[in-house]
């Protein structure tokens, strides 16, 4: 298991040897295109509503360069010093999703507890969660990974201790879920179950579990489709909207047909960068959630396809880093972070091409929001801190 | 970590990583592909569906003159002003701008703070066709108001504008608020009128404000062919002005007519009274009528009463109604008898009153009959029995012949619109179904029903040496820039009867106006030649009549066809002689004086004898005064000047003999003005008296030979402002018994 390289890294508070350079490359290309994209698909909303194209950019980009920062300290720390956070972590996301409930939510918003201000800067208690999830789970099944792949009793009781531990994990995901579900938050809920539920298939529950829980999410989607009245209220008309295309195109399905029709004129090479029409007040919020609709429109469907490559390298590269991890921690935290974040960019562009119905998700590195993207940076540096341990080709 | 553990984690991780890319990513790229590369033209399209704003450029309507090149119809620029109400921030400001608007647009606020308010929509017109000023107002309360230029707009717009109001008003039409011609000439020519509309494609963004982009493209307007009528403005004011004080003085439903060019065809006049005001087509315009509307107390029923009155009074009768000509259409009955040699002007018949076919009795309208009389003398006579028998020799089969060639079983083909069409069987026997009884009842213009226009163009055939010519009333057609694209050819239908026939005809219709039922159509000066009509309503309950009087002038040869139709007259006399024949020498009189047709007095008129003014503008003021004296004028000098600048009449003007002349020394313009006297009542000496002292010139119409006759009209009415020096016409009517019994004959 050890081995020199390895021997030397572990002296103290900071990773030492290279880092994995691929998965750096990727991500500032990400890092990149996203801003250059959102600044494009912003400059006319931001230009209509505050007289200043470069509103939603300066900010992003402020949050873009304290980002890659912290992301160059982060890559440089021993990610095994955030073992000790990991309960602090876990106590404090719950903490905030409690506390984002009892915020009167900003106006307009009425129906969203998603967000906490502090000052001038708002953050979602969600994308806590998650990183809190992935920790927390990756940290815990480390330490008892022994235990969840043998059948060895719990505490000398009669049950297996990977049944204690399932139901252990499978309760704290159901907590925050059931946290994030309050907010209104469906796509959040059910992109931190995922992230969970992934975890503990890594961590090596028993697959049949996990086919019973595709059987049982098969079965759900079905029913929800069937009975959309079974949903809070705000999520209703967007199951409705997405299995009849014609549902109310003014109102619920506005967005989602503008998206379709900003893909279609991108066309297969896009009406080039800057030249979108549908950003011009059509699509709502274009640097948000639905800016993936504009990168189509702009770059086209090659443009686009060559993003999602990049998000699927990632996937592919963090993976990788994962697998070849010195120990479970660190391979568990690489893959869940970059799972958490290839999923929301799947979940996203299903979205915005109406393969899926219309949730509340933003696309990582591309859509406007500072303290996501400063969070999502912060992760990113933590998969570089373990590339450094991983048995990848070094540089 | 076991080798084991190792691998088993590498392969769920595998798995894993293989499930994300190709499930996750996989429905991304297939979304990508749906929407933008398999269904990425039709969304691209709706995409540049709600990004281009795609407005219509209304073409400029081509402006319609009258053969002197005045402005009859024109289109102006005006403006639209509309409120996007999804932009209105809050219901103060919709309010304050309401109150603004309203009050600019004088429209009511309740309605427009309404549209204000309405959330779901984009764009509602507020007013169109509105003035420079009031676009002007609203261009202000936008610059005033911060935030009021993103809900309030200002549109292109035209409007039309007719600058003579009520002038030839049936005859020229109206548009809709739309810009499409509604009746008329405006409805006629709409197509041409209108021309092809452009198009101003431009890319907006979500909130209707234009973008910069490369699609911006604009279609020109090309605008609309502007049209030159054969409407002359000079005598269609004769006519206009006849007509409508005949159908005051004579208590008359309508009075209509038409003054047509002998030898083209074309229109000079036409007239359908009362008219309206092109400027404001929806408002009753006759008093008689609206007082009539006024009374009625159930809404519904006004509003019902009121559009047919509406309806009533934008029809252009001489093309759009039909009636039974009578007596007047005894000339074409005479026309084809005397071509076919089946009678001549000399033969001697009998009229005893009555005449049997069958066993049908028609009378003559003289009941006690016209004795022994020639052919001639049973036109001026206006004799029924004479007329059935030259049809009877004419047989069904010539007769029908004539009848059509004559085009009364065809529409004229005047462009205009909503011709009547006559339909064979229907609205006149056709040859196999004319037995003995309807060739009488034809034979003197009765049984049948056709336009005024047909009749007109049939008794122009005689004055036009027997050629039928297809009237007309659109002279040339011109582009924008003025350039003559189309100019209408005078068309000749057909030769109907020699010309020959038709001046024998002639002579006989002459004759009618010298000593016959026509009298009252004598114009001093020039020889008229005519027939009158009076005919029974065949819709109507009770005894309604239809006078008129078609002919034409001078008849050596002949300028002008004229129809003169008097519906149903109240005051008394109701037969065309008296109702129609004054009112077409009134016209007939001015017209040929406006053309400058030289007159021909016969013996005993010399009285009202015309000449020319001569010219004495640039003479010195004294030299000038003996000039006129010495020929018979009498001369008014305005000023002290020396020289004469100006005068009125200008030189050339007939005018009577001893006519006043006024010369100005010191202005350049005439522009001297008097109030018009009364000259109704008057003998012919007592009127023209009466003109001189005022400074006017008089023009004598009808059969004022009478001693005892008094005027009863006058083309200028009193206390009307005009220039002085000018010419007013006093209209004669013969009184004498004989004229009592006229040319009326019904079947029993």
């Amino acid at each position: 298991m050890a081995n020199r390289q390895a021997k030397g890294k572990r002296n103290g508070f900071l990773a030492r040897g290279g880092f994995d350079l691929p998965f750096f490359i990727i991500v500032i290309t990400l890092i990149t295109l996203g801003l250059i994209m959102m600044f494009s698909a912003s400059s006319s909303y931001s230009y209509y509503y505050f007289n200043d194209s470069l509103y939603y950019f300066k900010r992003q980009a402020a949050f873009a360069a304290i980002g890659l920062v912290v992301m160059a300290l982060v890559s440089r720390v021993d990610y095994h010093v955030l073992k000790r956070f990991a309960v602090p972590v876990l106590v404090v996301s719950f903490a905030l999703l409690v506390a984002v409930l009892l915020v009167p939510p900003p106006p307009g918003f009425e129906e969203f507890h998603r967000w906490i201000s502090l000052g001038p800067l708002t953050f979602q208690p969600s994308e806590v969660a998650k990183f809190a999830i992935i920790l927390y789970f990756a940290w815990h099944m480390d330490r008892h990974f022994k235990e969840i792949n043998s059948k060895a009793l719990y505490r000398e009781s009669r049950f297996q201790a990977k049944s204690a531990y399932m139901a252990w994990y499978l309760l704290i995901l159901a907590v925050t879920c059931a946290l994030v579900y309050k907010e209104n938050h469906v796509s959040g809920t059910l992109l931190i179950f995922a992230i969970g539920v992934m975890l503990m298939y890594l961590a090596g529950f028993n697959y049949k579990w996990f086919l019973l829980a595709i059987v049982a999410g098969v079965i759900l989607v079905i029913v929800v489709v069937n009975n959309p009245s079974i949903l809070p209220e705000h999520a209703q008309p967007r199951i409705l909207s997405w299995i009849d295309k014609s549902y109310d195109p003014l109102g619920v399905r506005w967005q989602t047909n503008q998206a379709v029709y900003a893909i279609g004129s991108g066309g297969f090479f896009g009406v080039g960068l800057g030249n979108s029409k549908m950003k011009q007040l059509y699509v709502s919020e274009p640097q948000n959630d639905f800016i993936f609709s504009i990168i189509c429109e702009e770059l086209g469907f090659i443009g686009a396809l060559f993003i999602v490559i990049l998000f699927g390298l990632l996937v592919w590269r963090g993976f990788l880093i994962g697998i070849q991890a010195k120990d479970k921690f660190g391979s568990l935290l690489a893959m869940g972070i970059v799972f958490q974040v290839g999923l929301q960019a799947a979940l996203n562009i299903g979205v915005v091409t109406d393969v899926l119905p219309n949730t509340g998700i933003s696309l990582p590195f591309f859509s406007y929001g500072g303290t996501s993207l400063l969070m999502l940076i912060f992760e990113m540096g933590v998969v570089i801190s373990v590339s450094r341990t991983s048995k990848l080709k070094k540089i | 970590m076991s080798r084991k553990e190792k691998k088993k984690l590498r392969d769920r991780a595998l798995l894993a990583m293989v499930l994300t890319l190709v499930l996750g990513f996989g429905t991304g790229v297939f979304g990508m592909i749906n929407v933008g590369l398999i269904h990425g033209e039709e969304n691209r399209r709706k995409a540049e569906s709600e990004q281009l704003s795609d407005t219509v450029v209304a073409a400029r309507r081509g402006t319609i003159y009258d053969s002197n090149m005045n402005i009859l119809a024109q289109s102006t620029d005006a403006w639209k002003i509309y409120v996007n109400p999804s932009e209105v921030p809050d219901e103060a400001a919709a309010k304050k701008a309401a109150m603004n608007l309203s009050n600019i647009l004088d429209t009511d606020y309740d309605d427009t703070l309404e549209a204000c308010l309405n959330k779901d929509r984009r764009y509602i017109v507020l007013k169109s066709k509105v003035d420079f000023a009031t676009k002007e107002k609203i261009e202000k309360l936008r610059k005033d108001n911060k935030g009021f230029n993103r809900f309030i707009g200002i549109e292109d717009d035209v409007t039309r504008f007719y600058p003579f109001d009520n002038f030839a008003s049936t005859v020229i039409g109206f548009t809709g608020s739309d810009d499409k011609g509604m009746s008329g000439l405006e409805s006629a020519y709409n197509t041409k009128l209108t021309g092809l509309s452009g198009r101003n494609i431009t890319a907006q963004n979500a909130k209707q404000r234009e973008i910069a982009s490369d699609f911006s493209t604009y279609y020109a307007a090309q605008e609309g062919v502007s049209l030159q009528l054969t409407i002359d403005n000079a005598i269609q004011y004769y006519l206009d002005s006849a007509l409508s004080s005949a159908i005051e003085t004579q208590d008359a439903t309508y009075g209509y007519g038409i003054v047509m060019d002998v030898k083209t065809g074309a229109i000079l006049a036409m007239s359908s009274q009362p008219d309206y005001d092109l400027n404001d087509p929806y408002a009753v315009s006759d008093e008689k009528t609206k007082e009539g509307l006024d009374k009625i107390t159930d809404d519904e029923e006004r509003a019902k009463a009121t559009t047919d009155a509406l309806f009533a009074q934008w029809r252009n009768r001489t093309v759009t109604d039909t009636y039974e000509p009578g007596s007047v259409f005894k000339c074409v009955t005479a026309a084809a008898g005397i071509e076919e040699g089946v009678v001549t002007p000399d033969e001697m018949f009998v009229c005893g009153g009555s005449y049997k076919v069958k066993d049908i009795t028609y009378h003559c309208s003289n009941r006690r009959g016209h004795g022994s009389e020639d052919f001639t003398t049973s036109l001026m006579n206006s004799c029924n029995p004479i007329y059935i028998q030259v049809a009877q020799r004419l047989g069904s089969e010539k007769f029908s012949q004539y009848f059509e060639a004559f085009g009364l079983g065809e529409t004229t083909g005047v462009d205009l619109a909503a011709e009547a069409a006559p339909k064979p069987g229907v609205t006149y026997y056709t040859a196999d179904r004319m037995g003995p009884v309807e060739l009488a009842s034809s034979s003197f213009g009765q049984s049948f029903q056709i336009t005024p226009i047909q009749i007109c163009t049939a008794i122009n055939t005689i004055a036009n040496d027997g050629k039928l010519v297809q009237p007309y009333i659109v002279a040339k057609e011109m582009d924008s820039e003025g350039n003559v694209v189309r100019v209408t050819k005078p068309t000749v239908r057909r030769q109907v009867v020699s010309k020959k026939t038709a001046d024998t005809v002639t002579q006989m219709m002459v004759e009618v106006v010298r000593g016959g039922t026509a009298k009252n159509a004598t114009v001093a000066g020039y020889k008229v030649a005519g027939k009158t009509g009076t005919s029974e309503k065949l819709t109507t309950k009770q005894e309604d009549y239809i006078g008129s009087f078609c002919g034409f002038a001078p008849a050596d040869d002949p300028e002008i066809s004229v129809i003169i139709i008097i519906d149903d007259p109240k005051s008394g006399s109701y037969t065309g002689g008296k109702t129609a024949a004054p009112v077409a020498a009134e016209v007939i009189g001015n017209t040929l004086r406006y053309l400058n047709i030289e007159p021909e007095y016969e013996e005993g008129e010399n009285a009202g004898q015309d000449v020319r003014t001569p010219s004495v503008t640039g003479l010195e003021t004294a030299a000038a005064s003996e000039t006129l004296s010495s020929s018979g004028f009498t001369v008014k000098v305005i000023g002290e000047g020396k020289k004469v600048k100006a005068q009125a009449p200008e030189a050339g003007k007939l005018i009577p003999q001893n006519g006043v002349v006024v010369l100005y020394t010191e202005s350049e313009e005439p522009n001297e003005t008097v109030e018009m006297p009364n000259l109704i009542g008057m003998s012919v000496s007592q009127a023209r008296y009466a003109a001189k002292a005022a400074g006017l010139n008089v023009q004598i119409v009808g059969t004022a030979s009478d001693a005892s006759g008094a005027s009863y009209g006058q083309s200028i009415s009193k206390g009307t402002k005009v220039a002085l020096g000018s010419t007013v016409t006093v209209s004669y009517m013969t009184t004498s018994t004989e004229m009592e019994i006229e040319d009326t004959g019904n079947a029993d």
